[in-house]
């Protein structure tokens, strides 16, 4: 018979294990699970997954640089075993370039964009500190990356059974638009604690999306095969796509 | 006591009365079911969905042949089987970022309960569907089926497929309800495992082909060219043809 006082063995949400929430409903750190401190990769990537809030409040604290430099480590492995997935697709060569195109491709987008989602994040009135923001920036590749390895082996079962560079290329930007939507809500999350005004970070998102899709022509072939390891001359994401449909 | 709670006294091991309390799909029952990683449990449920799923397997594969059947009766639980550990990392990832906070042997273990029903209604129809392709011309080489009898058949196996998933679903919804106190979570993770789930498995079962078979093909268990082309690049060729004729 249940035992009424027995407690329930999946316990009710809580705020710090429910979604992600962009609206900030209690300040970070009210809860004690918050507070507790990330000492490892494996916890980062439980905490980004099931306590994003965790995250945010431990970014806040000093010493986050750890906790920064672990995230980064993670998404760089990460990405570097999803791009090894990528590469099966044509083997040989890219099975290392396309892991080398798809990690430094993350690094350097979130590089390029690091500073003006600073500045815009100064301009809509937060408050966050440059360290907070790259480890947000940080947060965003760890998600985004966690869950491309969670899409690797229905990527793994279509690049064996297709040979339409076009199917292949379409459905790892499916899989990349779904993770980095994730990675994203992490960032709103975040500045949601520092600032109500979204405008600046929605102009800043459309900027950053744009600037990795110009990054997977201008490192390309992710996927697919070329006769050398860099392209010859520069193209549009948009014209490269449309070629890559026509099988130029 | 209850019957649903002296099944629950005996948590440690799977047994057969559990399958009338699964498909009854009670959250209360279930949910400490799936709170709890029990090997011999998820082990019973596998049983399930071999002899389930297989069998149903095997009366849809009798209409092409015998050893068709027999080859179908390992292809579908194996086709479940790889859809639930294929998508297992991926499900156990978007249930907590979309409300649900659950272990990730928690997941798995809710999408093999769900597997688990529908392998068991799939499993109770395989006797109708054996009797049906008994009674009908066999797809076997040389032979005519009219075409409204093959229309049919196919029509059958869509309903009653659609019949085990939808009763399995709701009964995971049910339960991802109770677990989360939210309706709407509930649909959000529902929806998110539902395609995911969808989209691997339907690639799993153009690998996997032949599951009925073709006349004018040999019997095979999967095709050469298994690895060749894929589900949604011939469902978008075959809409083209549809069009350009």
């Amino acid at each position: 018979m249940n035992d009424p006082i027995t407690p329930p063995l999946i316990a009710a949400p809580v705020p710090s294990a429910g979604p992600i929430r962009t609206a900030p409903s209690l300040p970070l750190g009210e809860g004690p699970d918050e507070r507790a401190p990330i000492p490892s990769v494996i916890a980062a990537i439980e905490s980004i997954l099931r306590q994003p809030r965790r995250v945010l409040f431990q970014l806040r604290q000093p010493g986050a640089g750890r906790l920064i430099a672990a995230m980064l480590l993670v998404s760089v492995v990460c990405s570097l075993t999803y791009g090894f997935v990528v590469g099966t697709f044509s083997n040989g060569v890219q099975l290392w370039a396309a892991p080398l195109r798809i990690a430094l491709g993350l690094l350097i987008s979130a590089l390029v964009c690091l500073p003006s989602l600073y500045i815009f994040s100064c301009l809509g009135g937060s408050q966050a500190r440059l360290i907070e923001v790259v480890g947000l920036v940080a947060g965003l590749l760890l998600l985004m990356t966690v869950l491309l390895i969670g899409f690797a082996p229905v990527a793994w079962v279509f690049s064996q059974s297709t040979g339409s560079v076009a199917a292949m290329g379409a459905l790892h930007l499916a899989f990349w638009f779904i993770s980095t939507c994730f990675g994203i809500r992490f960032l709103n999350a975040g500045f949601a604690h520092h600032s109500h005004s979204g405008d600046g970070l929605k102009v800043w998102i459309a900027i950053f999306l744009l600037v990795m899709l110009q990054m997977s022509t201008a490192l390309r072939p992710i996927v697919g095969t070329a006769d050398t390891l860099l392209p010859e001359g520069k193209k549009f994401f948009i014209t490269h796509w449309v070629d890559s449909v026509k099988g130029k | 006591m209850t019957g649903t709670n002296a099944v629950n006294a005996a948590a440690a091991d799977f047994q057969v009365r559990e399958i009338p309390v699964l498909l009854g799909g009670d959250p209360v029952a279930l949910k400490d079911w799936a709170a709890s990683w029990q090997t011999r449990r998820v082990l019973g449920y596998v049983v399930v969905i071999f002899a389930g799923a297989g069998m149903y397997g095997a009366a849809m594969g009798y209409w092409r042949s015998p050893v068709q059947a027999g080859y179908n009766l390992v292809k579908f639980p194996l086709i479940v089987l790889a859809t639930t550990l294929g998508n297992a990392l991926l499900n156990g990832m978007l249930a907590p970022l979309l409300g649900l906070d659950l272990r990730f042997r928690q997941s798995l273990m809710l999408v093999v309960m769900s597997f688990t029903i529908a392998a068991a209604i799939l499993g109770s129809f395989a006797p109708i569907v054996f009797f049906i392709v008994w009674n009908i011309p066999p797809l076997a080489n040389g032979m005519q089926v009219p075409s409204p009898t093959y229309s049919f058949v196919l029509l059958l196996q869509v309903v009653l497929v659609a019949f085990a998933g939808v009763a399995a679903n709701v009964r995971l919804q049910r339960l991802l309800g109770a677990l989360s106190g939210s309706d709407r979570i509930a649909r959000k993770v529902l929806f998110s495992w539902l395609a995911g789930n969808l989209f691997l498995g339907s690639q799993l079962c153009w690998i996997f082909r032949p599951l009925i078979g073709s006349p004018g093909l040999p019997v095979e268990f999967v095709r050469p060219n298994a690895f060749q082309g894929n589900f949604y690049e011939a469902v978008f060729r075959a809409i083209g043809q549809l069009f350009s004729s």
